[in-house]
């Protein structure tokens, strides 16, 4: 009798049933690829955060450099001052430092910028991130909308003159990176033959305007980041058409449009709800990758064009070595590449009716 | 100014040739090719594949490829008494004939059906082509079409594709197929790509579907069995020409051309033993240099220099039983001999 009472397991109803839960919540799709998505922001944030901090020269450094160069005081005096100044401590174990960033990360705090004490680097996001989401965001909707369009048309007038010509345009656009288009149009379009004032389009808006609802701010804004939305759509709107021509010409091909011509249906039925639907679903998975491609290579852009954007931001952070905005600039890009993939994972089965996650066994 | 039919002809091919251009030469995938469809009846094509057989039905519909061109002939069509040519029609006529008139059920319907959209969008975006827009009518015509071929009705109405078996999609393609109430079914190989079972389904559903709807079904099969329950007409088709074509019950027990005779003696019977089977010899000619006089001559056991030279006419024999062969009596001679 003892010995079968000491061999029976515990009773741990509660912790048994906690298991459980999550055990069934683990097998949600959902939760699953949630679960995945913050791992992967993680694991990435980890690696930003050592990997900034690897980089040759500290915030210190840059500012003593400057200080020597420019005053001629001892390396000692300069280091003083600058140590005084700033809200960062080289000796620091980088264990302590990480846990701490960590902690500070869980309750959503980005810290405060080491080269300007007292900023809140969250702040800063927030002011420079919704002009790039607004520059990115329209390029790619224009590319993508215009790469539709056109693919199709390519696809319908194959082999034509049409289609061999803009072929070979969609090959040159996207061959060329992006920053050398951008240096084309400052270069050609706006020195060469004078179509705008460069000096003029620095910024996100005219700054001698109040912001606010009304036209004249909203042209000022549109007008500023009309360079590098053309910019992101020259450099990917090849992709969209190619990719969208050749996914196109495989539907045309496609029983269902046979036999919808067949039926007789109008042509534009056919042509929108036939082919385009279908040789659309493809790209719309690309276009999530392509955020996060747009999103990178903006800061480039963003430089070449002086428009205050995010990428604009971490420039001048890398400049300095300002590991807390840096941090904070490549956490927000990875969440937003990482969100979107996610996005269109749990969103493809809208457009896709084969894929729609029928309630698990 | 319009040419007259019998009231009971919904239907008249007249000489249709069409040839297909490729970079070897022009294919002449069908030649002066001439039948009527009457209302109500079942005519079957039967042939090998790449006979033509498919090219005559999508030429009805003028939905052949691109590199097709229709060198000759005329397709009439009588409805009310009205004759139009196909071939005549222009883009917008073209579209509106397709399906309200001549609805073709193709070859394997398994992707027949757009994939992102529910079969009742489909249904519906068929009917407002044709300018039929009341959704309601379209789902009540639709949900008794439905219970016709013995589907659950609503069920499958609100299903996507993927979302119903190959038999249920032949079914629903059926279905979709008469929601117009067209005078002309054309059903290319409807039963292939189905298990043995299904077919019978669907040969049954067939059968009530006609008997109910009373269109007229034009038939291609290879499946010489399902040709003999299903058509009331049966034409041969040879390397893109009629051979032979007159009631069932003539070609599958009388029999005039010995191409037709070939086919029937290549499919296994109850009655005969396995070794009592045969099989043609040699295969279908090239189409863009065929052979002179009788196509068939090459491979035929009655062929002389007759045949060699000159092609036999489509001539009729007693009851209307159309036949394009020198050796008719021959051929009639060695079946007596045979059985």
């Amino acid at each position: 009798m003892a010995s079968q009472s000491l061999n029976a397991p515990l009773e741990t109803p509660g912790f048994d049933r906690i298991i459980d839960a999550l055990g069934r919540a683990l097998k949600s799709y959902t939760v699953r690829v949630f679960v995945q998505a913050i791992l992967t922001i993680w694991a990435v944030a980890t690696l930003t955060f050592l990997l900034v901090r690897e980089m040759p020269g500290n915030p210190i450094d840059v500012l003593i450099e400057q200080i020597l160069t420019q005053e001629g005081i001892s390396y000692q005096e300069a280091y003083d001052r600058v140590a005084a100044s700033f809200n960062f401590d080289p000796d620091a174990s980088l264990l302590d430092l990480y846990f701490d960033w960590l902690g500070d990360l869980l309750r959503f705090d980005l810290g405060t910028s080491i080269t300007s004490p007292g900023t809140e680097v969250i702040d800063e996001i927030a002011r420079f991130l919704p002009w790039t989401v607004f520059a990115v965001g329209m390029g790619l909707l224009i590319s993508f909308v215009l790469g539709i369009v056109l693919g199709m048309t390519m696809a319908y007038y194959r082999d034509s003159f049409l289609d061999h010509s803009l072929s070979f345009l969609s090959s040159f656009m996207t061959g060329v990176p992006n920053y050398i288009w951008g240096l084309l149009i400052i270069i050609v379009l706006g020195i060469q033959f004078n179509l705008f004032n460069v000096g003029e389009l620095r910024g996100t808006y005219d700054i001698r305007l109040v912001p606010g609802l009304n036209a004249e701010f909203l042209l000022s804004v549109c007008k500023h980041a009309a360079l590098p939305i053309a910019t992101y759509v020259i450099a990917t709107l090849g992709g969209w058409m190619l990719n969208m021509k050749s996914s196109t010409m495989g539907v045309l091909n496609e029983d269902y449009v046979n036999v919808a011509e067949a039926r007789g249906l109008k042509d534009k039925r056919i042509i929108t709800s036939y082919v385009g639907r279908n040789a659309s679903l493809p790209l719309f998975t690309q276009l999530t990758i392509a955020v996060g491609f747009v999103l990178g290579s903006g800061v480039v852009i963003e430089e070449i064009f002086v428009y205050w954007g995010i990428g604009h931001y971490l420039f001048q952070a890398i400049t300095v070595r300002d590991y807390t905005s840096m941090q904070g600039v490549f956490l927000i890009l990875t969440m937003a590449v990482v969100f979107s993939n996610l996005f269109a994972d749990l969103t493809y089965g809208m457009l896709d009716p084969r894929v729609r996650i029928s309630g698990e066994r | 100014m319009s040419p007259m039919l019998p009231p009971d002809v919904v239907l008249k091919v007249d000489n249709l040739s069409v040839v297909y251009r490729t970079d070897r030469g022009d294919v002449k995938a069908t030649a002066n090719v001439s039948f009527e469809l009457r209302n109500g009846e079942a005519m079957a094509l039967i042939g090998e594949s790449g006979s033509g057989k498919t090219t005559i039905s999508l030429a009805l519909i003028r939905k052949l490829p691109r590199n097709a061109v229709i060198k000759s002939g005329r397709i009439l069509y009588q409805r009310n008494q009205k004759v139009q040519d196909v071939l005549e029609l222009n883009s917008r006529q073209l579209r509106e004939f397709r399906w309200n008139e001549c609805a073709m059920v193709f070859q394997g319907a398994q992707n027949a059906f757009n994939p992102v959209l529910k079969i009742r969008r489909q249904f519906e975006d068929t009917a407002q082509s044709h300018g039929w827009t009341d959704k309601s009518a379209v789902r009540k015509r639709a949900l008794s079409l439905l219970q016709l071929v013995r589907l659950d009705p609503e069920r499958v109405y609100d299903a996507y594709p993927h979302e119903l078996s190959g038999g249920m999609k032949q079914r629903t393609l059926l279905a979709l197929g008469v929601l117009l109430s067209p005078q002309i079914v054309i059903l290319d190989e409807p039963t292939t790509a189905l298990d043995i079972l299904t077919q019978r389904a669907i040969i049954d559903v067939l059968n009530d579907m006609q008997r109910q709807l009373n269109f007229s079904i034009i038939f291609i099969s290879h499946d010489l069995s399902l040709a003999a329950e299903m058509a009331d007409h049966v034409a041969t088709v040879y390397a893109g020409e009629i051979v032979e074509l007159g009631g069932v019950n003539d070609i599958f027990y009388r029999s005039l051309h010995p191409y037709t005779q070939g086919l029937l003696t290549s499919v296994p019977t109850l009655e005969h033993t396995q070794d009592m089977l045969q099989s043609i010899p040699g295969s279908p000619p090239n189409l863009i240099t065929p052979p002179n006089g009788c196509k068939f001559h090459p491979r035929c056991g009655f062929a002389d220099d007759v045949c060699m030279e000159d092609s036999p006419p489509l001539t009729a024999d007693i009851g209307g039983h159309l036949a394009a062969c020198w050796h008719k009596d021959r051929l009639i001679e060695s079946r007596k001999t045979r059985v």
